[in-house]
């Protein structure tokens, strides 16, 4: 397998009121074609600036991301991210929701009800198609958002913590559908979350980000047969080494948060 | 709902029994305060010789015309204070201004203009909606949630698609109900222009009933200017927000 999707050396500083902010340095990054990739890190380890570099919403870094061999310096349709928020919209149904990225495409009205409906009868909500968003729980809208994501067909999909705000049984739910529609379609995933429990049982590989700068600190591979579950002996075999990883850097995170507030 | 409808009734079954009763007693004489039955005996008659439908054609005319540039334009003004900066520093400021100015203010500078026509009592219209209009469309796409638009531009909504699918339909809300207190400033300006400035349709009736000294025609007159206002404001905006509310769930009710 070749690489699909490649960040190379992708440097980014914001510039905040205490001076220059190095958000990720030297990212190297090569993302095979159907691979689900996790990344975890401590909060604020620049995790979604560089999902957001890899969407084209953030242009201005040094260093390139390569996919199929373009640059990338803008968003489109090949790229996906599915929002923490989600960013559904209000003012359509649910089917309507899932059809907006293909009448963005210019895809015909037959078509894109009948491939909307698809995507939603895979994520099991077909009953469901012309419920307005604010009448959906929580898991429902994630759901929502997959079929929205998945229905565009895109190549990669950007994941940012999608999950985060769900409770725990929706969100063991979730990860089984997401891994069942993931083997089914094979698309690339990209998958930010900071539960490491949740990127073991999703992912192919883990990687750790360290924090200011936010640099790739350890990448692990996860070689359990799918599907996974949170629960199962394998996939806490697996988190124990990574959490130790990570709660080094977190402990980290928070001595140099303490000292930026001392220096005040 | 229908518990409601039966307090309302019986309300106002008390009212013209009252109204009735007070006339009965004959503590003014009727051509200062006449009965309800006179009063709903004008409101037939002006209906039968078609006075008032005239009247209510010529109002809702001026109205239709008056508040429909009213929309064009400040829709096109709130877009433009939205999109840029400068606009908004500059003629943003001016219509917070003329906003606070009530906008039967403008009726003398319109006859001087257009003198004593239609064009004249039309832009006082216009002026009564034009700013609540503006405001309403402007804040509106300006507080569009962020999210929104991201999640537009990532779905290839570029330009032109991602202004008509994504914001405007996100603005919708505020838009409504600029929309509507608009129209409740366009309807009082008319009135008031009409009472003014004679010629032809409702706020007119109402000047010729208190020149013929009828008090019978002038309350029957205010009472199709109220009913009109109710239609519209309770029955037609009322729907269209209430379609918005049930949409985006921002109520409970309903």
């Amino acid at each position: 397998m070749t690489a699909k999707l490649k960040v190379d050396n992708v440097s980014k500083d914001f510039t905040g009121r205490n001076g220059k902010l190095q958000a990720l340095r030297d990212i190297r990054l090569d993302i095979n074609e159907g691979e689900f990739l996790c990344i975890v890190g401590p909060s604020g380890c620049g995790k979604t600036t560089l999902l957001n570099i890899i969407a084209g919403l953030e242009n201005v870094y040094k260093g390139r991301v390569v996919h199929n061999g373009e640059f990338i310096n803008s968003t489109g349709p090949d790229r996906l991210v599915i929002f923490q928020e989600l960013g559904l919209f209000p003012w359509l149904s649910v089917v309507k929701n899932v059809e907006f990225g293909l009448k963005m495409k210019k895809v015909p009205q037959p078509r894109r009800r009948e491939t909307a409906l698809k995507y939603l009868d895979m994520v099991n909500l077909l009953k469901f198609k012309d419920a307005h968003i604010h009448e959906l729980s929580g898991g429902m809208k994630q759901r929502v958002a997959l079929a929205r994501a998945f229905a565009m067909d895109p190549e990669v999909l950007l994941m940012d913590e999608p999950f985060t705000a769900l409770d725990a049984q929706t969100r063991d739910m979730l990860h089984d559908e997401l891994q069942k529609i993931w083997q089914e379609t094979g698309k690339t995933i990209i998958f930010v979350t900071h539960n490491v429990r949740e990127a073991v049982c999703l992912g192919d590989k883990v990687i750790v980000m360290s924090s200011q700068p936010g640099m790739i600190k350890t990448e692990f591979r996860i070689d359990l047969p799918r599907p996974r579950h949170i629960e199962d002996g394998g996939v806490m075999d697996m988190v124990r080494p990574i959490l130790k990883e990570l709660s080094f850097e977190i402990k980290k995170s928070f001595e140099e948060e303490y000292d930026a507030k001392k220096d005040n | 709902m229908r518990k409601k409808i039966i307090k309302q009734v019986v309300f106002y079954l008390c009212l013209f029994g009252l109204w009735q009763l007070i006339v009965a007693m004959k503590i003014w004489p009727e051509y200062v305060f006449p009965s309800p039955i006179q009063v709903f005996g004008t409101i037939i008659t002006g209906f039968s010789n078609s006075t008032f439908i005239v009247a209510i054609g010529i109002s809702l005319k001026r109205i239709a015309i008056g508040y429909g540039i009213s929309i064009l334009i400040g829709g096109f003004l709130g877009i433009m204070m939205s999109k840029f900066k400068t606009v908004d520093e500059t003629l943003g400021s001016l219509v917070l201004g003329l906003q606070t100015l009530p906008s039967i203010c403008w009726l003398p500078l319109a006859l001087l203009w257009f003198g004593l026509n239609e064009r004249a009592i039309i832009f006082v219209v216009i002026m009564g909606a034009l700013f609540s209009i503006t405001t309403a469309t402007d804040s509106g796409i300006k507080h569009v949630s962020p999210i929104y638009i991201k999640a537009g531009r990532n779905m290839g909504a570029r330009r032109y698609t991602l202004f008509l699918e994504v914001i405007i339909p996100a603005a919708m809300p505020s838009i409504i109900s600029g929309l509507k207190q608009g129209w409740s400033f366009a309807w009082r300006s008319l009135m008031a222009g009409e009472l003014l400035f004679v010629n032809l349709g409702l706020g007119y009736l109402l000047t010729v009933g208190r020149e013929l000294n009828d008090m019978s025609q002038v309350l029957a007159v205010m009472i199709i200017i109220a009913l009109i206002s109710i239609l519209v404001d309770k029955i037609v905006f009322g729907k269209i927000e209430a379609n918005i509310k049930r949409k985006w769930g921002l109520s409970a009710k309903y």
